[in-house]
C-alpha cells in the first residue's frame, strides 16, 4: 500500500503530470494544409450558399455544404492518423465552428454575402466569403494557441448530442431560408 | 490518506490521468511514448484504473493496424481534481 506523499514528493508528482500533459499538447500538430483548406472550404460553402439563397440553383447550396463536410472529415481522419489523439474541441471549435468568434464571424459574413447576392454584387460575394474563411481560420488557430496553453480546459469539445441539436437547427433554419427565397 | 485517492498516488498513475485530459481520446502507444514506460507497466497502470471506473478503453484502428484508445471517464476526472486538490494542500506548506 502506497504511503501518504511528504509535501516535497507531492510538489514533484504535480510538477511531472503537469510536464506529461504539456508533452501531450506540445506534441499535437495539424496535417499540412488544415488551416488553409477550412478556409477555402468555408469561403466556397459561405459563397454557394449565398448564390443559392439568391436567384442560383439549390444545387449550388448543396454542393457547397458537401464540400465543407467532405474536407473538414478529411480533415479530421487526417489529424487523428497524425496524432494518435482525437480532441473534441478541434473537431466542434475549429472544424465545425462551434468557437465565439468562428460562429459569430461565419454569420457576419454569410448574412453580408447572401445580401450581396440577392443585390448581385457578386464581387462582394467573393470578399464577403473569403474573409468569412479567413476569420473562421484564424479563430481555429487562436483555439490552438489557446490548447497549447490549457490543454485541460480546450480538449474536449461540445457533446454529441448538442452538435447534433446544433446541426439539425442550422438545417431546418436552412429549410427556412430555402423555402421562403 | 486524508483525501488523496490510492489509486492516483503512485505516480505513474497520476501522469496517465493527467496525460489523458489533454485529450478526448488517445491511441495506447501515443500515451506510452509520450509517459516514457514500456508497454507492459502502461498496461497495468490502465487495467488498474479501468477497474475503479476512472478510464475507458476501447478496440479501434490506428494506421492500418488494431489497436486501444483510451480516454478519462468523467468519474476519473472527477477523482483526479480531487486528489490533485489534496496534493495542492500538501505543498502549501513549502512554497
Amino acid at each position: 500500500m502506497e504511503s501518504k506523499p511528504t509535501p516535497a514528493e507531492a510538489a514533484a508528482a504535480l510538477r511531472d503530470a503537469e510536464a506529461s500533459r504539456a508533452a501531450i499538447a506540445g506534441g499535437v500538430v495539424t496535417p499540412s494544409w488544415f488551416f488553409t483548406s477550412i478556409a477555402v472550404a468555408i469561403s466556397v460553402q459561405i459563397a454557394t450558399t449565398a448564390v443559392g439563397l439568391g436567384d442560383g440553383p439549390v444545387w449550388v447550396l448543396v454542393a457547397g455544404l458537401a464540400f465543407f463536410a467532405a474536407v473538414a472529415a478529411a480533415q479530421l481522419v487526417r489529424f487523428r492518423r497524425r496524432n494518435g489523439v482525437w480532441l473534441g474541441g478541434l473537431a466542434s471549435r475549429v472544424v465545425l465552428g462551434t468557437g465565439t468568434a468562428a460562429s459569430s464571424s461565419y454569420v457576419i459574413a454569410l448574412g453580408a454575402a447572401v445580401w450581396a447576392a440577392l443585390e448581385e454584387q457578386w464581387w462582394l460575394v467573393v470578399l464577403c466569403a473569403l474573409g468569412g474563411g479567413a476569420a473562421y481560420a484564424l479563430s481555429g488557430l487562436r483555439w490552438l494557441r489557446g490548447y497549447r496553453e490549457q490543454p485541460a480546459a480546450r480538449a474536449r469539445g461540445e457533446s454529441a448530442a448538442w452538435l447534433a441539436l446544433c446541426g439539425a437547427a442550422a438545417l431546418a433554419g436552412l429549410a427556412l431560408l430555402l423555402i421562403s427565397a | 490518506m486524508d483525501d488523496l485517492d490510492a489509486l492516483l498516488v503512485p505516480p505513474a498513475r497520476l501522469r496517465l490521468a493527467a496525460t489523458l485530459t489533454a485529450v478526448s481520446e488517445a491511441e495506447f502507444a501515443t500515451v506510452r511514448e509520450a509517459l516514457q514506460v514500456s508497454d507492459s507497466v502502461l498496461s497495468k497502470h490502465v487495467t488498474a484504473l479501468e477497474g475503479a471506473g476512472y478510464l475507458k478503453r476501447r478496440k479501434g484502428v490506428h494506421q492500418g493496424r488494431r489497436t486501444t484508445w483510451i480516454s478519462l471517464s468523467s468519474r476519473g476526472r472527477r477523482a483526479l481534481s480531487a486528489h490533485v486538490a489534496a496534493l495542492r494542500e500538501l505543498t502549501d506548506g513549502i512554497e
